[in-house]
């Protein structure tokens, strides 16, 4: 896998800091930290469902509500632990992701994005209606206990950072060795052009269904995992823009780059706590339509990146490496017999 | 009766936005997901030309806005065109459409810098023409609505079938290399094109904010307007028109005689039926879908 | 690679204004505000915090309190639940404020108020308040604002005033909010006699005419609007298009004579419009207004509705909390003088805020105007409430 050992050297040093990082920093950015790393369980799902498999989703927010929601009546109204609340969540979106993948099959492109969206709306007047009338405090959410075991509660940030980070690292080995499988170049050539997929024998339904389906079920992992987080579930949260949002996520990562999306949901996420950093910084006092930059930040990144680098920060990544690997030299070396 | 004048009024306002994006698509291929926002900050620019000098519009200020808001949006479409979408040529349609999503959220948030969020309302023709008996009323505006988007697609309608350049469209959107190679200037079609779209879109945004009100919610009627192109067929400029009509009429009688609450969803109902029989739309050219 | 020096200076840029701070002197009292500048609803919450923030200015140029100025650091949670909280956090942090004040949507509060108990916080909100605040109340958490469920009942209550009987038609979004209010003013008219019917629209609803119709069908005595303040503009013309000409209510989370003026312009005629407010609105001259209508005009807000008054009252119980909680000021001494909080509004509202250990939100007092020509007069007098009369769900 690295055959250089200063490639060894640059992961031991990237898994070194990302171990010690709560040693350093205080709780609001460990409590940024933790938001980024929920994006990046739900980044990687819509990449591989619209970055590798080509089938354009907007439904990303109510994959999510429906994993938050099934965590929520699991965890407060039946009492069940973490361990049962978030399989079973994760099996509750893929169901739902299932469902809506099968109109996908006769649909492409932006008609499919229309069908998500009609699934998205659906599935949020359900779910409304059911915080509304069954929820205990209406107007305020349904209320999450923490995850806990024989007592112990997962409440500190510290705790949740390092919870998250090993949900994160499974989610990626999982998604990079999927990517890297028969099932993901599957995707990839459906993708491209599927009737050509088709004749080459790829059973294309099959890999589309299979494909909204892991989407699904990372997308309410991310979801589970944020209610748990947040401690509160209301179904507001999950607007279209939250779908927009992670699409705009895997464009700056990467489309069709399992990595890609960990850069891009941590981009996106910090983006606007880094904007207004840099507002407070100024000298100047704006008014408060100032924020609406916020907002704006991420249409701006949106066309940034489209623009000037289409194919994300992985590639910004990957030139750097690559400069760093041939260093001093311009050229790759050439070796005798024939191999990189 | 009541009924049928709403649809027709709201169902024109949809027919106008529909007919801005099948504009760009037909010259370019590119479905524009900003158009709801374009209209609604044309509105705005419209509501703040007019109110600028006083606190009621007066017949010298409503010219002001009209024409402010009229050479501002079609100059903020050429300007679109070239700032951003120019730079796109060659590249595959799905990352203009990308675009258009981030110009969208742009344009949304520049509604709560500049406006600061506040909700207005155009009181442009709220005057009653005629009562009905059971109560309803057509108001001047609704008039006005209708008889401003005929006049628009029949302008349009001449524009794309008996001049030059509206032939030209359809060549630049098929295959922009060629058709530049036999000196058609793709540059001043797509210009135009724009510059017209976002007009169009200013134009069904006052007419909205006059008998609705104006708010950065109201976006939203873009997802209506692009609905409403989809059903049409999204080269159509008549499938623009009668899928207008057919999505308000749809939220019109969801709402009013099945239930209220399930209003937003009908229309995309009905697109995922028209789809499911005719996957290019109502009245569109039947092609492969392969489109973004 | 061009690409790389334009993120080298971004880097930069960044780095750089992390590093600089903007500090506050020691001896300032810090305190937060969070609340919705950007989202959906920030065109009602935005003037709320321009009140708030008035009357810290006001009150700064006197000399501040107990000798020392109130420095407020302001962020916007753009209506998302995890960007208030993630503010919150970074107040609590960063900002090392004592209190945190403001809020938006009920959504958003549950989250942020869970995590300030856990480091013992307090957090005051005004407009849109939750459950929590009301006996048997929560730790950690007042409010100063509007409670869906106690409005509805009050809206309920003040109806008589208009109509003594006949059909009531609420109308509101399809969220839980909206569903909360219209069943407590459901039970509320229920018990005076009346008969009620709702109509729910989509909560993205940008057209309101079929909707209107509908509500107008039904043939209603009084129609009473629980949403946000752009909504009513919308609602109110096309309610008078589909032909009904009788009384409607304006609830006012967030609604104003702006809303009003507006609504009627809209709608071509402004008969018939009423509003129930929880604050006074600057017409009704009352003492306290002459403060704020001077600060206003100082301070550069043209003109300051009903909601700046929402904002500015909170803004007279932080003072008075600071007050009580002294010099040496701490979040635990915070919490507990905002649990002994007993403001005189200055007839802003209609009576004192009365909080207590036990419930922190205190009698409400609530009244009802009625749009005459291009201000709001209001009708009776202000009426009084306790608490919820119906049980929440």
């Amino acid at each position: 896998m690295l055959p250089e050992p200063y490639q060894r050297a640059v992961i031991a040093i990237v898994v070194a800091v990302v171990l010690c990082l709560p040693v350093f920093s205080g709780d609001y950015f460990l409590h940024l930290m933790n938001l980024s790393l929920i994006a990046v369980i739900g980044a990687i799902g819509i990449n591989l469902l619209t970055g590798y498999c080509g089938q354009l989703s907007l439904g990303q927010a109510s994959f999510m509500a429906i994993g938050a929601f099934s965590t929520a009546i699991l965890a407060q109204r039946y009492g069940m632990p973490f361990f049962v609340a978030i399989p079973a969540s994760c099996c509750a979106g893929a169901a739902v992701g299932f469902l809506v993948g099968l109109p996908a099959l006769r649909f492409r492109g932006i008609y499919l994005a229309i069908t998500t969206l009609a699934m998205h709306y659906a599935i949020i007047y359900v779910l409304t209606n059911y915080q509304a009338i069954v929820g205990p405090s209406a107007s305020a959410g349904i209320t999450v206990p923490p995850p806990s075991i024989e007592g112990f509660k997962l409440t500190s940030e510290r705790g949740w950072y390092y919870a998250l980070l090993i949900a994160a690292a499974a989610v990626l080995m999982f998604s990079l060795n999927l990517a890297r499988s028969y099932i993901g170049r599957a995707w990839v050539a459906i993708r491209d052009r599927d009737i050509a997929a088709e004749t080459a024998g790829v059973n294309v339904p099959r890999y589309k269904l299979l494909a909204f389906t892991i989407s699904a079920a990372l997308a309410a992992l991310a979801g589970s995992l944020g209610a748990y987080f947040t401690t509160v579930v209301t179904v507001e949260e999950y607007t279209l823009e939250l779908a927009i949002i992670y699409l705009a996520m895997i464009i700056v990562g990467g489309m069709g780059s399992v990595v890609g999306s960990v850069f891009g949901a941590v981009f996106i996420t910090l983006l606007p706590f880094a904007v207004q950093r840099a507002f407070d910084a100024l000298p100047w006092h704006f008014g408060t339509g100032i924020f609406g930059v916020q907002e704006a930040a991420i249409g701006a990144a949106i066309i940034g990146f489209l623009l000037l680098e289409p194919d994300g920060l992985i590639e910004i990544y990957r030139r750097i490496a690559t400069y760093f690997e041939r260093w001093p030299f311009r050229y790759r070396e050439i070796k005798p017999s024939g191999a990189r | 009766m009541e009924l049928l004048v709403s649809i027709l009024a709201l169902g024109s306002t949809y027919a106008l936005l529909a007919a801005g994006i099948v504009i760009i698509y037909k010259a370019s291929r590119v479905i524009n997901f900003a158009h709801g926002e374009l209209a609604i900050v044309g509105a705005y620019v419209f509501h703040s030309a007019g109110f600028l000098t006083g606190t009621t519009l007066t017949a010298l200020s409503l010219f002001t806005a009209i024409v402010v808001a009229a050479t501002a949006s079609a100059l903020f479409g050429v300007v679109i065109y070239f700032a951003l979408m120019r730079r796109l040529l060659g590249r595959p349609t799905f990352v203009a459409a990308m675009v258009t999503i981030g110009l969208a959220i742009i344009l949304k948030a520049a509604i709560v810098v500049i406006w600061n969020s506040r909700s207005v309302g155009i009181p442009i023709g709220r005057q009653a023409l005629y009562n009905f008996a059971g109560g309803g009323r057509i108001s001047w505006i609704d008039v006005i609505s209708v008889l401003t988007c005929a006049a628009a697609f029949a302008a349009l309608a001449i524009f794309f079938q008996l001049t030059r350049l509206g032939r030209q469209f359809r060549g630049a959107a098929e295959n922009p290399l060629l058709a530049a190679q036999r000196q058609v200037n793709i540059n001043l079609i797509l210009a135009i094109a724009w510059s017209v779209a976002v007009f169009s879109a200013a134009l069904a945004g006052v007419l909205f904010g006059s008998r609705s009100m104006l708010s950065p919610q109201s976006t939203i009627i873009g997802l209506s307007g692009l609905t409403a192109a989809l059903v049409g067929g999204l080269d159509s400029l008549r499938g623009a028109a009668i899928g207008g009509l057919l999505v308000a009429a749809a939220t019109y009688l969801t709402a009013r005689l099945i239930s209220p609450t399930l209003a937003e969803t009908v229309p995309f109902l009905i697109l995922l039926i028209v789809m499911s029989w005719r996957p290019w739309g109502l009245f569109g050219t039947v092609e492969e879908i392969n489109r973004v | 690679m061009y690409n790389v020096r334009v993120i080298g200076t971004a880097f930069v840029v960044l780095a750089a204004a992390c590093a600089a701070t903007v500090g506050a002197r020691a001896q300032d009292y810090k305190i937060g505000y969070i609340t919705d500048l950007s989202g959906p609803l920030a065109g009602s919450y935005t003037p709320t915090w321009q009140g708030f923030e008035l009357y810290i200015k006001a009150l700064n140029g006197r000399g501040g309190v107990n000798g020392r100025k109130v420095n407020v650091t302001i962020d916007d949670d753009g209506l998302r639940a995890d960007r208030a909280v993630a503010a919150a956090k970074k107040q609590v942090e960063s900002n090392e404020v004592l209190g945190i004040f403001g809020l938006s949507l009920s959504s958003t509060q549950a989250p942020v108020i869970a995590e300030m108990q856990k480091v013992g916080v307090p957090v005051a909100s005004t407009f849109s308040a939750i459950l929590d605040a009301l006996p048997p109340a929560k730790p950690d958490y007042f409010s100063t604002g509007v409670t869906f469920e106690v409005a509805g009942e009050a809206i309920g209550t003040l109806q008589k005033r208009i109509v003594p009987s006949g059909k009531v038609v609420g109308i509101t979004f399809d969220s839980v909010g909206g569903r909360a209010a219209n069943n407590h003013n459901k039970l509320a008219v229920e018990k005076e006699g009346y008969t009620w019917d709702e109509v729910l629209f989509p909560v993205r609803t940008a057209d309101f005419t079929p909707f209107a119709q509908t509500a107008a069908a039904m043939k209603p005595a009084m129609i009473v609007g629980h949403y946000g303040a752009e909504q009513n503009i919308g609602v109110i013309a096309a309610l008078r298009g589909a032909g009904y000409a009788g009384p409607y209510i304006i609830a006012a989370y967030g609604a104003s004579e702006d809303t009003a003026r507006q609504a009627a312009a809209q709608a071509g005629s402004g008969e018939n419009i009423y509003m129930v407010s929880r604050y006074a609105v600057p017409t009704d001259n009352a003492p306290g207004m002459s403060d704020l209508a001077a600060a206003a005009k100082k301070y550069g807000i043209a003109n300051p509705t009903s909601m700046h008054v929402t904002g500015w009252v909170l803004g007279m119980f932080a003072e008075q909390a600071l007050k009580n909680c002294g010099a040496e000021c701490t979040r635990e001494g915070l919490d507990k003088a905002m649990q002994s909080v007993k403001l005189d509004t200055k007839g802003l509202t209609g009576g004192p805020i009365e909080m207590s250990a036990d419930n922190h939100y205190g009698p409400t007092y609530w009244r009802l105007y009625h749009w005459e020509t291009d201000k709001f007069v209001g009708v009776g007098d202000w009426l009084k409430k306790t608490g919820l009369e119906f049980p929440a769900k």
